[in-house]
């Protein structure tokens, strides 16, 4: 070997090329697997729409297109079966809309606060507690709702037991994270010059706020607002369990919003038949809404991130019809939207305008005008707050006395008291472990090929399109995903393996998205020092990028699957409430510790509720285990690395 | 099979001389980054690229270990003659030409590693396991790079830890543990210090008697205390290649010349 390394001179013309190009095999068949991970989300999302189609087949061969869309009625169990989906619609648009019309504000106000006026200190304490509401699972939301803001309606303004209003506040707090962590993003993306400016012709802080910074991340705020939209349109268990099934149009009393009509198809009140397959009618048009509205949103944050560049400005000529078409139909609901808010704003200025006539203000006025203003954005912070403390005080109080021993090591009962949870903590840690094993390679594969090896093509801005649009399907769809494409089709059985895929290409976006961005943070000089000592691009990735990118990774992924086993809606179909044992196999029946919430929290004794309760505190408990990790991870890193 | 690496190692490590450039062109999408460059690059000499910013200097130097490659949208035609083997050719493979031309950074960019990984580094990628071997690798390119003296004793710890002219004579380090013929070095004093470019002048003059070395400067004192050989850059093209004492006392052309006495760049 050593004479590998001898600078010895070859006499004679050598006519052989040393640099000559040869077919590396390990490196194509590395680049070709990562391909292939990417390209998976193709076929991910072709499966779901033939689920969606498949699935509402028999039911179109019924009723007539026409009908479904304009019908004003829906009576899917009467002899008499009626299926106009309008209804529906109208109450999905009055649950999201009213919950936006609470929960926007209160998310702008309070990423006004977060990214103009909190200090560093208080920002560092702000942040996780929004991070903290984003983790909380919804079925821990419904449960909420249910047991504790239900009955402040019931008792004080004649509500059903079922009401919308109980939804739309959860909701209205669930999708607040989302909008306060976009915006947030998109007020710091502000040119601080715009800022100096401001304050230096005289503007106070408040004035810049709300006269610079949010016009100039208006776009960002907007997108921010559409995504927590299309949240709030998906969102089924909190529907499901708290809004009641009929449908109405009085938010004391039920209402009856697609996701939760697909939900209770998934929970077997629907009998088999045509108002079964009506679900996957009704999934589609839940499906265009909630996608047009988020690849809308998500399409809005992509421009801001590249504004500077002159391809994607090429791209938007090159629209397809069809995404046109989408967004349109989303659009409209947008502009129904903005005419409300902006009538109401026009009213403010009339209003302002009879109190005080047209006058300049004084300096103490307008530091009055900020105190105020600051007062304002930063109570919709103690708004978050309250209602979490209030949230885990509740849940709490309520569930802790029925966690000992026998609660952790025995098996769900029909007696309260010989009730435990054994095999469904199993469940989700099985579902944790199978969900890990599909997403991490895929996921993580999928991110090394679009970031290292991927050319700025058609077909990769192709598949980022899709990765990044399965991540605006509602929950309930993968649902029906799991239960007729893996269950059925691809015949795996009402199991742990169709429940881990179905997560698994849930959470695919999340752990893309993560894997990149840690990916993105190693500095490209190290790449390019690698390829100049005559490194590979996999030998690159492999030395250099991989090992400094690993603690980001392995957070997101870590958050991904915290995610995963939260979530209930996208294996409502599956679980099997009544196992008895612990699964043993990945083609077993399961159920898991949300599906177990849901179970108990809709029984008809009290006694369940409290073990619902207990259930989420230890469902919480991991969640909080797995998040503490996943910083400790981060920190670490963060402490150790020297670049 | 043995046999066969033996022979294609020995190619590798046969003596090239002269690289002769012929009708290079460069295009970033629509810009035209180097014009039509013609030039006969003398082995064991140091060579100075020298211009105002943005005339390609730094674009045709990554020609001449394919790090063009690596961006996207960048085209490049033309040749590069190097022993009877033009290296802008389609079958040559970037990854082992990278291996006789080192490259030298603008700003140093150590690997997050220990001084001993970094240097070791491209050894192992090339196949090299053997400790021994890799120790003495190691320690003569450290001793080449003039910073055995420096670091030495500390080769366990982390390169980052370094000053910023260590840090680049130890990227020098790291291009000599691979044996090239051929060190481009793309403005490797541009973020040092007086002291720290000093020591790397210093280097330079030494590594020419081993290897041929190719800079890109913005400093024209430096390129006249340095090299060599003098090309001058303007706008993509080359407007003057000659003998550095030449290019700086009498230069052939009017535009070397404005830009010499500071009348324009």
């Amino acid at each position: 070997m050593a004479y590998l390394w001898s600078n010895k001179k070859f006499k004679g013309a050598v006519k052989k090329n040393p640099f000559h190009l040869k077919f590396n095999f390990r490196e194509k068949t590395i680049v070709l697997l990562l391909f292939v991970a990417a390209s998976l989300a193709i076929f991910f999302s072709a499966a779901i729409l033939y689920t969606l189609i498949d699935g509402a087949i028999p039911f179109f061969e019924k009723v007539s297109i026409i009908d479904f869309l304009t019908g004003l009625v829906w009576i899917p169990t009467e002899s008499v079966q009626l299926f106009g989906v309008l209804p529906l619609v109208i109450d999905t648009l009055i649950i999201a809309g009213v919950a936006l019309l609470i929960g926007a504000p209160l998310g702008v106000a309070a990423s006004i606060y977060l990214s103009e006026f909190a200090s560093p200190r208080v920002r560092s304490i702000v942040k996780p507690i929004i991070e903290l509401l984003a983790g909380i699972p919804s079925i821990v939301f419904a449960f909420f709702a249910l047991m504790f803001i239900s009955p402040f309606f019931v008792d004080n303004f004649g509500a059903g037991y079922f009401n919308a209003i109980s939804a739309i506040i959860v909701i209205a707090i669930m999708i607040m994270p989302i909008i306060i962590s976009i915006s947030d993003d998109a007020m710091k993306a502000v040119p601080n010059h715009l800022r100096e400016t401001s304050l230096a012709v005289g503007a106070t802080k408040w004035e810049t706020a709300t006269k610079i910074v949010m016009p100039a991340a208006s776009s960002g705020i907007m997108a921010s607002i559409l995504l927590g939209l299309a949240r709030g349109i998906g969102e089924t268990m909190i529907v499901l369990m708290v809004a009641g099934g009929r449908v109405g149009y009085d938010l004391l009393q039920p209402m009856l919003p697609m996701s939760g009509y697909i939900g209770r198809v998934a929970t077997g009140d629907m009998p088999p038949g045509l108002s079964h397959s009506a679900g996957f009618a009704v999934a589609i048009v839940l499906f265009i809404m909630a996608y047009g509205i988020n690849s809308l949103g998500a399409r809005i944050v992509l421009r801001i991130k590249t504004r500077t560049s002159v391809k994607s400005k090429k791209l938007e000529k090159k629209k397809n019809i069809l995404a046109r078409t989408i967004l349109k139909i989303s659009s409209v609901f947008l502009y129904v939207f903005l005419k409300i808010g902006s009538t109401i704003k026009s009213n403010l200025g009339k209003i302002r305008k009879f109190i005080r006539k047209d006058k300049l203000l004084t300096l103490k006025e307008r530091y009055w005008k900020q105190r105020i203003g600051i007062g304002l954005v930063s109570s919709s912070i103690i708004i978050a707050f309250v209602f979490l403390v209030v949230l885990l005080w509740f849940v709490f109080s309520q569930g802790i006395s029925g966690i000992n021993l026998t609660f952790l090591t025995s098996y769900p009962s029909r007696y309260p008291e010989k009730a435990g949870i054994f095999p469904v903590v199993m469940g989700s840690v099985y579902l944790m472990l199978i969900t890990m094993v599909f997403a991490a390679p895929i996921g993580i594969g999928a991110a090394i090929y679009l970031n290292e090896f991927a050319r700025d093509n058609g077909y990769t801005r192709f598949l980022r399109r899709i990765i990044q649009n399965l991540a605006g399907i509602p929950s309930i769809v993968f649902g029906l995903l799991g239960y007729l494409f893996f269950a059925h089709v691809l015949g795996f059985g009402m199991s742990l393996l169709s429940a881990g895929l179905v997560l698994s290409i849930m959470v695919l976006p999340i752990v893309v998205v993560a894997t990149e961005e840690a990916l993105k943070s190693v500095p490209d000089s190290f790449r390019e020092a690698a390829r100049g000592v005559g490194s590979t691009r996999w030998q690159t990735v492999r030395h250099h990028v991989l090992p400094n990118a690993l603690p980001g990774i392995s957070t997101g992924l870590i958050l991904s699957l915290s995610r995963a086993i939260g979530e209930t809606a996208p294996i409502l179909f599956i679980v099997s409430y009544f196992t008895k044992t612990a699964p043993s196999g990945i083609m077993d029946g399961f159920t898991a510790l949300p599906s177990q919430i849901f179970y108990w929290s809709q029984h008809a004794k009290p006694e369940f509720h409290v073990l619902a309760a207990s259930t989420i505190i230890i469902l919480l408990i991991i969640l909080l285990g797995m998040n503490a990790i996943a910083i400790i991870i981060r920190q670490r890193a963060q402490a150790k690395r020297d670049w | 099979m043995n046999k066969n690496k033996k022979v294609e190692d020995e190619d590798i490590h046969k003596h090239r001389g002269d690289l002769k450039l012929e009708n290079v062109n460069v295009h970033y999408g629509n810009n035209h980054a180097i014009i039509d460059v013609s030039m006969l690059i003398k082995e064991k000499y140091v060579t100075a690229f020298i211009g105002p910013s943005g005339c390609g200097k730094s674009t045709l130097l990554r020609c001449i270990n394919r790090m063009n490659d690596e961006i996207v949208g960048c085209k490049t035609d033309g040749k590069i003659h190097w022993g009877g083997i033009n290296i802008l050719g389609k079958d040559v493979d970037p990854v082992p030409l990278r291996r006789k031309v080192g490259m030298v950074f603008q700003k140093p960019n150590p690997f997050p590693k220990s001084v001993y990984d970094n240097i070791a580094y491209a050894p192992r990628i090339h196949g090299i396991r053997d400790k021994s071997i890799l120790d003495k690798i190691v320690e003569k390119s450290l001793k080449n790079a003039a910073l055995w003296d420096e670091v030495g004793d500390r080769l366990g710890d982390s390169a980052m830890g370094l000053s910023g002219g260590q840090q680049q004579r130890l990227c020098i380090a790291r291009t000599l543990a691979i044996e090239p013929e051929v060190i481009l070095m793309d403005e490797p004093c541009s973020a040092l210090d007086p002291i720290a470019t000093a020591k790397i002048e210093d280097l330079i003059n030494e590594l020419k008697k081993k290897y041929t070395v190719i800079i890109v400067t913005h400093n024209m004192q430096q390129a006249a205390r340095i090299s060599d050989f003098t090309g001058f850059f303007y706008l993509g093209k080359l407007i003057e290649y000659d003998k550095t004492k030449k290019i700086f006392e009498n230069p052939r052309e009017e535009l070397t010349e404005n830009y010499m006495t500071g009348r324009f760049g």
